[in-house]
Protein backbone atom coordinates (compact mmCIF):
# COMPACT_ATOMS: atom_id res chain seq x y z
CA UNK A 1 0.00 0.00 0.00
CA UNK A 2 1.44 3.45 -0.76
CA UNK A 3 2.25 5.87 1.77
CA UNK A 4 1.99 9.69 1.32
CA UNK A 5 4.58 12.01 3.05
CA UNK A 6 2.03 12.41 6.09
CA UNK A 7 2.21 8.19 6.52
CA UNK A 8 -1.77 8.18 5.22
CA UNK A 9 -2.56 4.95 3.29
CA UNK A 10 -3.96 5.49 -0.01
CA UNK A 11 -7.52 4.14 -0.09
CA UNK A 12 -7.63 1.34 -2.86
CA UNK A 13 -10.38 2.34 -5.20
CA UNK A 14 -11.37 -0.50 -7.73
CA UNK A 15 -13.20 -0.42 -11.33
CA UNK A 16 -14.19 -2.08 -14.24
CA UNK A 17 -15.79 -2.12 -17.66
CA UNK A 18 -19.94 -1.78 -18.12
CA UNK A 19 -20.45 -5.37 -18.35
CA UNK A 20 -18.40 -6.48 -15.53
CA UNK A 21 -15.65 -9.36 -17.96
CA UNK A 22 -12.90 -7.28 -16.66
CA UNK A 23 -12.07 -5.32 -13.25
CA UNK A 24 -9.20 -4.20 -11.94
CA UNK A 25 -7.91 -2.86 -8.09
CA UNK A 26 -5.72 0.38 -7.38
CA UNK A 27 -3.73 0.11 -4.19
CA UNK A 28 -1.73 3.38 -4.57
CA UNK A 29 -2.56 6.81 -5.35
CA UNK A 30 -2.19 8.49 -8.87
CA UNK A 31 0.77 10.16 -10.40
CA UNK A 32 -1.32 12.33 -13.27
CA UNK A 33 -4.97 13.31 -13.39
CA UNK A 34 -5.97 14.63 -16.33
CA UNK A 35 -9.09 15.75 -19.00
CA UNK A 36 -7.10 14.55 -22.15
CA UNK A 37 -8.71 16.92 -25.30
CA UNK A 38 -6.55 14.76 -27.71
CA UNK A 39 -8.46 13.46 -31.23
CA UNK A 40 -7.89 9.98 -30.62
CA UNK A 41 -9.09 9.79 -26.59
CA UNK A 42 -12.17 11.54 -28.15
CA UNK A 43 -12.68 8.65 -30.73
CA UNK A 44 -11.70 5.96 -28.40
CA UNK A 45 -14.13 6.95 -25.56
CA UNK A 46 -16.48 8.88 -27.95
CA UNK A 47 -16.67 11.15 -25.54
CA UNK A 48 -16.00 14.69 -26.27
CA UNK A 49 -12.39 14.29 -23.95
CA UNK A 50 -11.08 11.67 -21.86
CA UNK A 51 -9.98 11.27 -18.55
CA UNK A 52 -7.16 9.07 -17.39
CA UNK A 53 -5.48 8.73 -13.55
CA UNK A 54 -1.58 7.34 -14.64
CA UNK A 55 -0.60 4.89 -11.95
CA UNK A 56 3.14 2.80 -11.02
CA UNK A 57 1.88 -0.35 -12.91
CA UNK A 58 2.53 -2.46 -9.89
CA UNK A 59 -0.30 -0.63 -8.30
CA UNK A 60 -2.89 -1.55 -10.65
CA UNK A 61 -4.16 -5.29 -10.34
CA UNK A 62 -6.58 -6.90 -13.16
CA UNK A 63 -9.06 -8.60 -10.32
CA UNK A 64 -10.87 -10.78 -13.42
CA UNK A 65 -10.33 -10.44 -17.39
CA UNK A 66 -7.97 -8.46 -18.87
CA UNK A 67 -8.31 -5.77 -21.79
CA UNK A 68 -7.55 -6.39 -24.75
CA UNK A 69 -4.82 -4.29 -26.54
CA UNK A 70 -5.12 -1.95 -29.58
CA UNK A 71 -1.95 -0.83 -30.54
CA UNK A 72 -3.00 3.24 -31.33
CA UNK A 73 -0.08 4.88 -32.06
CA UNK A 74 3.59 3.84 -32.67
CA UNK A 75 3.99 4.94 -28.73
CA UNK A 76 1.22 3.41 -27.22
CA UNK A 77 -1.65 0.48 -26.52
CA UNK A 78 -5.17 1.59 -25.79
CA UNK A 79 -6.95 -1.52 -23.97
CA UNK A 80 -10.61 -2.10 -23.64
CA UNK A 81 -13.16 -5.05 -22.73
CA UNK A 82 -13.47 -6.99 -26.13
CA UNK A 83 -16.79 -7.73 -24.66
CA UNK A 84 -18.70 -4.70 -24.24
CA UNK A 85 -16.25 -2.00 -25.38
CA UNK A 86 -14.90 0.03 -22.49
CA UNK A 87 -12.42 1.94 -22.70
CA UNK A 88 -9.87 0.75 -20.05
CA UNK A 89 -6.18 1.73 -20.39
CA UNK A 90 -3.91 3.62 -22.03
CA UNK A 91 0.08 2.08 -22.04
CA UNK A 92 3.41 3.54 -23.38
CA UNK A 93 5.36 0.80 -25.64
CA UNK A 94 8.71 2.11 -24.03
CA UNK A 95 7.44 2.30 -20.54
CA UNK A 96 5.78 -0.81 -18.89
CA UNK A 97 5.96 0.69 -15.78
CA UNK A 98 3.44 3.14 -15.89
CA UNK A 99 -0.30 3.17 -16.42
CA UNK A 100 -3.32 5.26 -17.17
CA UNK A 101 -7.03 3.91 -16.08
CA UNK A 102 -9.55 5.87 -17.39
CA UNK A 103 -11.67 7.85 -14.87
CA UNK A 104 -15.11 6.84 -16.08
CA UNK A 105 -14.26 3.08 -15.37
CA UNK A 106 -13.97 3.78 -11.44
CA UNK A 107 -16.72 2.44 -9.56
CA UNK A 108 -16.31 5.66 -8.08
CA UNK A 109 -15.22 7.84 -10.31
CA UNK A 110 -15.30 10.91 -7.96
CA UNK A 111 -11.87 9.36 -6.53
CA UNK A 112 -9.53 11.66 -8.17
CA UNK A 113 -10.14 14.80 -9.53
CA UNK A 114 -8.54 16.13 -12.84
CA UNK A 115 -6.04 18.75 -12.16
CA UNK A 116 -5.77 20.05 -15.62
CA UNK A 117 -6.72 19.77 -19.33
CA UNK A 118 -4.23 18.78 -22.00
CA UNK A 119 -3.93 18.72 -25.50
CA UNK A 120 -6.30 21.78 -25.33
CA UNK A 121 -5.91 23.19 -29.21
CA UNK A 122 -7.91 19.93 -29.90
CA UNK A 123 -10.37 21.19 -27.08
CA UNK A 124 -14.10 21.88 -28.42
CA UNK A 125 -15.44 25.04 -28.50
CA UNK A 126 -17.86 24.54 -26.55
CA UNK A 127 -16.23 23.33 -24.12
CA UNK A 128 -13.16 25.90 -24.30
CA UNK A 129 -15.82 28.27 -23.44
CA UNK A 130 -16.65 26.57 -19.72
CA UNK A 131 -14.29 28.54 -16.77
CA UNK A 132 -13.47 25.23 -14.55
CA UNK A 133 -9.91 26.74 -12.97
CA UNK A 134 -8.34 24.05 -14.27
CA UNK A 135 -4.88 24.31 -15.51
CA UNK A 136 -4.69 24.09 -19.23
CA UNK A 137 -1.77 22.90 -21.66
CA UNK A 138 -1.35 22.78 -25.14
CA UNK A 139 0.62 19.37 -24.57
CA UNK A 140 1.82 16.85 -21.63
CA UNK A 141 2.78 19.00 -18.85
CA UNK A 142 6.34 17.97 -18.25
CA UNK B 1 -33.18 30.59 -59.28
CA UNK B 2 -33.68 29.44 -55.92
CA UNK B 3 -30.17 28.22 -54.56
CA UNK B 4 -30.22 24.88 -52.66
CA UNK B 5 -28.62 24.79 -49.80
CA UNK B 6 -27.25 21.33 -48.68
CA UNK B 7 -27.65 19.15 -45.38
CA UNK B 8 -24.66 18.78 -43.45
CA UNK B 9 -23.22 15.75 -43.65
CA UNK B 10 -21.70 14.63 -40.70
CA UNK B 11 -18.88 11.90 -41.01
CA UNK B 12 -17.25 9.80 -38.32
CA UNK B 13 -15.99 6.28 -37.28
CA UNK B 14 -13.93 4.75 -34.80
CA UNK B 15 -10.52 5.35 -34.02
CA UNK B 16 -8.68 2.43 -35.92
CA UNK B 17 -11.12 2.95 -38.76
CA UNK B 18 -12.72 -0.48 -39.46
CA UNK B 19 -16.30 1.32 -39.06
CA UNK B 20 -17.09 4.25 -41.13
CA UNK B 21 -20.69 6.32 -40.71
CA UNK B 22 -22.11 9.29 -42.19
CA UNK B 23 -25.30 11.31 -40.57
CA UNK B 24 -27.14 13.92 -42.82
CA UNK B 25 -28.43 16.92 -41.68
CA UNK B 26 -28.62 18.33 -37.73
CA UNK B 27 -29.30 15.72 -34.63
CA UNK B 28 -32.60 16.15 -33.44
CA UNK B 29 -30.82 16.68 -29.81
CA UNK B 30 -27.05 17.03 -28.82
CA UNK B 31 -27.22 16.36 -25.07
CA UNK B 32 -23.79 15.69 -22.24
CA UNK B 33 -24.91 12.21 -20.72
CA UNK B 34 -23.75 11.64 -16.94
CA UNK B 35 -25.44 8.08 -16.12
CA UNK B 36 -22.87 5.38 -15.05
CA UNK B 37 -23.56 3.14 -17.81
CA UNK B 38 -22.43 5.49 -20.19
CA UNK B 39 -19.21 6.64 -17.72
CA UNK B 40 -18.31 2.67 -17.61
CA UNK B 41 -18.91 2.41 -21.72
CA UNK B 42 -16.68 4.72 -22.54
CA UNK B 43 -14.13 5.52 -19.74
CA UNK B 44 -15.20 9.40 -19.93
CA UNK B 45 -16.63 11.24 -17.44
CA UNK B 46 -19.42 12.20 -19.31
CA UNK B 47 -20.35 11.13 -22.60
CA UNK B 48 -22.09 13.40 -24.83
CA UNK B 49 -24.52 12.51 -27.77
CA UNK B 50 -26.17 13.55 -30.96
CA UNK B 51 -29.62 11.60 -31.83
CA UNK B 52 -29.96 11.76 -35.63
CA UNK B 53 -33.16 10.29 -37.52
CA UNK B 54 -32.78 6.69 -37.92
CA UNK B 55 -33.25 7.54 -42.16
CA UNK B 56 -30.63 10.09 -41.74
CA UNK B 57 -27.52 7.69 -40.39
CA UNK B 58 -26.03 4.79 -42.06
CA UNK B 59 -22.88 2.76 -42.08
CA UNK B 60 -20.10 3.12 -44.91
CA UNK B 61 -17.71 1.13 -43.65
CA UNK B 62 -17.69 -2.05 -41.40
CA UNK B 63 -20.49 -2.50 -38.73
CA UNK B 64 -19.94 -2.34 -35.00
CA UNK B 65 -20.05 -5.27 -32.49
CA UNK B 66 -23.53 -4.73 -30.64
CA UNK B 67 -23.63 -5.20 -26.72
CA UNK B 68 -26.95 -5.38 -24.90
CA UNK B 69 -26.48 -3.05 -22.24
CA UNK B 70 -29.39 -2.98 -20.32
CA UNK B 71 -32.83 -4.85 -20.82
CA UNK B 72 -34.08 -1.33 -22.75
CA UNK B 73 -31.08 -0.64 -25.11
CA UNK B 74 -27.90 -1.51 -27.03
CA UNK B 75 -24.83 -0.30 -27.46
CA UNK B 76 -22.75 -0.38 -30.25
CA UNK B 77 -18.68 -0.14 -30.41
CA UNK B 78 -15.87 -1.52 -32.93
CA UNK B 79 -14.40 -4.94 -31.75
CA UNK B 80 -10.82 -3.94 -33.56
CA UNK B 81 -10.07 -0.94 -30.97
CA UNK B 82 -13.52 -0.87 -28.80
CA UNK B 83 -14.34 2.74 -29.73
CA UNK B 84 -17.79 3.30 -28.61
CA UNK B 85 -20.41 4.56 -31.13
CA UNK B 86 -23.51 4.12 -30.84
CA UNK B 87 -26.56 3.53 -28.53
CA UNK B 88 -30.24 2.39 -29.44
CA UNK B 89 -33.54 2.02 -27.23
CA UNK B 90 -35.07 -0.97 -27.96
CA UNK B 91 -38.45 1.14 -27.98
CA UNK B 92 -37.37 4.19 -30.32
CA UNK B 93 -36.26 2.73 -33.50
CA UNK B 94 -36.56 6.06 -35.14
CA UNK B 95 -33.32 7.33 -34.23
CA UNK B 96 -29.65 6.47 -33.07
CA UNK B 97 -27.74 8.50 -30.50
CA UNK B 98 -24.02 8.86 -32.31
CA UNK B 99 -21.38 9.06 -29.78
CA UNK B 100 -19.85 12.96 -30.68
CA UNK B 101 -16.51 12.32 -29.85
CA UNK B 102 -16.34 9.81 -32.28
CA UNK B 103 -17.30 12.15 -35.28
CA UNK B 104 -14.38 13.16 -37.13
CA UNK B 105 -15.54 16.99 -36.31
CA UNK B 106 -17.09 17.04 -33.32
CA UNK B 107 -17.06 20.67 -33.19
CA UNK B 108 -19.79 21.32 -35.31
CA UNK B 109 -22.64 19.77 -33.37
CA UNK B 110 -23.28 21.98 -29.96
CA UNK B 111 -24.76 20.54 -27.16
CA UNK B 112 -27.72 21.41 -25.34
CA UNK B 113 -28.13 19.91 -22.45
CA UNK B 114 -27.55 17.91 -19.27
CA UNK B 115 -29.17 14.77 -18.82
CA UNK B 116 -29.08 12.14 -15.55
CA UNK B 117 -27.45 14.88 -13.58
CA UNK B 118 -28.46 12.84 -10.34
CA UNK B 119 -25.30 10.67 -11.24
CA UNK B 120 -22.84 13.11 -12.32
CA UNK B 121 -19.79 13.11 -10.65
CA UNK B 122 -19.49 16.50 -9.02
CA UNK B 123 -16.46 17.86 -10.37
CA UNK B 124 -17.93 17.22 -13.44
CA UNK B 125 -20.97 19.54 -13.26
CA UNK B 126 -19.08 22.02 -15.20
CA UNK B 127 -20.24 25.93 -15.13
CA UNK B 128 -22.46 26.57 -18.55
CA UNK B 129 -25.95 27.56 -19.01
CA UNK B 130 -27.32 24.77 -20.75
CA UNK B 131 -30.32 23.00 -18.99
CA UNK B 132 -30.00 20.20 -16.98
CA UNK B 133 -32.65 16.99 -16.23
CA UNK B 134 -31.91 15.24 -13.18
CA UNK B 135 -32.67 11.95 -15.11
CA UNK B 136 -34.21 11.35 -18.27
CA UNK B 137 -34.52 12.93 -21.91
CA UNK B 138 -36.11 16.84 -21.75
CA UNK B 139 -39.81 16.07 -23.42
CA UNK B 140 -40.44 16.84 -27.42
Amino acid sequence: MDKTKSGAKAKAQAGGCLCGAVRYRISGRPKHVHNCHCTMCQKTTGSLFGAFAGFDAAHVRFTKGKPKDYRSSKWATRGFCAKCGSSLTYRLVADATQIWLALGTLDNPAAYAPRGHIFTTTMVPSLKRVKDGLARYRAYPS
Amino acid sequence: MVAKTRAPVHAGGCLCGAVRFRARGEPLLVEHCHCSMCRKASGAPVVTSANFPTDAFRWTKGRPKYRRSSKIAERGFCAVCGSPLTFRFDGRRDYVSINVGSMDRPERVTPECHIFVADAIPWMLHRDSLPRHRRGFPRR
